[in-house]
């Protein structure tokens, strides 16, 4: 049995155009390789992958790389999913 | 009779004179600046090393003078320190603002444009006289009136791979204030090929973003990121929306990087990114990566050894004007000329207008039925019946088996023809033919109807 905790996920910039949402809680095992909650994230909104090698993927407000590495999760843990924007 | 027509003679007087006056108020500006252009030098020299404070220094900068943090030694640096401001629009007008104020030596203001009404709600070192007039020429003479002793140094072209180099050299710091992505990208290769360090800052609707890269062995924009984004994920302000008081807090945040790397203090966001939600009235701070050892630009062996074509790596162009798509042929679309030709001869059609709704609450032709772009690509069913209605009532004015026509219209004529390409998917509608108004709306103000507003 894989023991699973409430995350807040955040979409900035066209990431939140993408999905429509700015925010969302979601369910996701506490154990987690940054790769696979990626892909959770991306299964939620499929037009997510256009943008995935073009984001910066933080976890607790930290860069996370999007492969192999091992993630251990808490209920409440921020994940953002920040696109870069140029406008100005 | 007579009063009557008394009013309407000083009306029109009236008239006349607002008209010379504003003819001569433009006049008046564009002298000014012509005067401003003729005793600007071009040629650079290094910035002489200052050893102390005059008494009309120490008074003019004594609060920030007394911050230890800053003190004489800063500001002595500051007045020494060279600063390449890289866009003088919604972000580069506020930080130039303010290290103009803050006693900056000497400030190089690069930007190809020229004024626009449409950017005074943000960019605030233009007036409305100057409209018209290149940004650069505008912001240098704001800037003078502000700190004479800063020298502004104004380059009214674009940055390109062939200029960038040799300018970006010549300055101390970069702040990338810019509004697309091939330049974000050639500042920072530039600014990675020289040593310089850049801080640079973005803003889009209700957003901020910030980061001081290639600074004491931190990651440069390459080693965030190295992929430029799909070309249709990017959205521009003009496009997206932005407000004034977002560039303006990231402007604000910007300089006081640009001050402390000047000053000798250091940065706080090299490394790290500052998030700003104005919207929900957050700030915070993600930890970045560090340097990349494979990064192309900065890496330990860079692919990156001299200044590219930014636009091709990046699949759009150097301006954050919109571009025109070419979805369409010829004979599928119509001018707003022939439209409106069709449109008073009594033709039956339906003309959809398939802008998002908070643009057509700025304007809107009475007779347009209003579906949004959004609406065609999910097949939204309440938006399917307010066409299929419209396209009934239109039939009704046409002979049997006479096509109706549809024309499809939005603010500039990209939108429409994606549109055009949807309905001509649907095979429910195959006796339609279907056709985009080019140019769209702004066209239409701008060849048919002159009171129609622009935005
Ligand atoms: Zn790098």
């Amino acid at each position: 049995m894989v023991s699973r905790c409430q995350v807040e996920v955040l979409y900035f910039a066209e990431s939140a155009e993408i999905t429509g949402i700015r925010s969302e809680t979601i369910s996701v095992p506490q154990e987690i390789k940054a790769l696979q909650l990626w892909n959770e994230i991306e299964t939620r909104h499929p037009g997510l992958a256009d943008i995935r090698n073009q984001v910066i993927f933080a976890v607790r407000q930290e860069y996370a790389e999007l492969g192999h590495q091992l993630l251990l999760l808490q209920s409440g843990d921020e994940i953002a999913i920040i696109p870069p924007i140029s406008g100005g | 009779m007579a009063a009557r027509e008394e009013v309407l003679t000083l009306q029109a007087e009236v008239a006349q004179r607002e008209e010379e006056l504003s003819s001569l108020k433009r006049r008046l500006a564009a002298a000014l600046l012509a005067e401003q252009e003729s005793e600007r030098l071009v040629p650079v020299s290094p910035l002489p090393p200052k050893a102390a404070l005059s008494r009309d220094e120490i008074l003019r900068y004594s609060r920030q003078l007394v911050l230890p943090e800053l003190g004489v030694q800063g500001q002595l640096r500051l007045a020494t320190a060279s600063v390449l401001v890289v866009g003088c629009g919604g972000l580069g007008c506020p930080l130039a603002q303010y290290l103009a104020a803050a006693g900056v030596g000497r400030l190089g203001l690069v930007d190809y444009d020229v004024v626009e009404v449409s950017n005074l709600a943000r960019q605030v070192l233009h007036g409305e006289a100057l409209a018209g007039q290149a940004k650069v020429f505008s912001a240098a003479a704001t800037l003078r009136r502000l700190n004479s002793a800063v020298e502004c140094v104004p380059y009214a072209q674009a940055l390109t791979p062939a200029t960038a180099l040799d300018l970006v050299g010549r300055y101390d710091v970069v702040a990338d204030c810019s509004d697309n992505v091939p330049t974000r990208y050639l500042v920072n290769d530039a600014c990675v090929l020289t040593g310089r360090p850049l801080v640079s800052a973005s803003a889009l609707r209700f957003e901020g973003q910030l980061t001081v890269y290639h600074y004491g062995g931190g990651p440069c924009y390459r080693c965030v990121f190295p992929q430029p984004p799909p070309a249709e994920t990017v959205t521009s302000c003009a496009d997206g929306g932005v407000l004034g008081v977002v560039t303006g807090v990231l402007g604000c945040l910007q300089a006081l990087e640009v001050l402390k790397i000047a000053a000798g203090l250091g940065p706080s966001y090299s490394g790290s990114l500052l998030l700003f939600d104005a919207l929900g009235g957050h700030f915070r701070c993600i930890r970045l990566r560090r340097r990349r050892p494979d990064c192309a630009a900065c890496g330990e062996r860079p692919t990156v050894t001299d200044l590219q074509d930014y636009e091709s790596f990046c699949g759009s162009s150097a301006t954050d004007k919109c571009r025109s798509l070419q979805l369409l042929s010829p004979e599928e679309r119509i001018s707003v000329v022939d439209y409106k030709r069709l449109l008073d001869s009594g033709s039956p059609h339906v003309l959809l207008d398939v802008r998002p709704p908070v643009e057509v609450d700025l304007c809107r032709l009475p007779h347009s039925l209003h579906i949004p772009l959004k609406h065609l690509e999910r097949r939204n069913a309440e938006s399917l019946k307010l066409l299929g209605e419209a396209i009934r009532e239109g039939k009704q004015g046409t002979q049997e088996g006479v096509s109706l026509p549809i024309y499809v219209i939005c603010k500039l004529g990209n939108d429409s023809q994606k549109a055009v390409k949807i309905l001509q998917s649907w095979t429910d509608l195959d006796s339609l033919t279907v056709r985009d108004v080019v140019g769209g709306l702004m066209a239409w103000a701008a060849k048919i109807d002159g009171t129609f507003p622009q935005y």
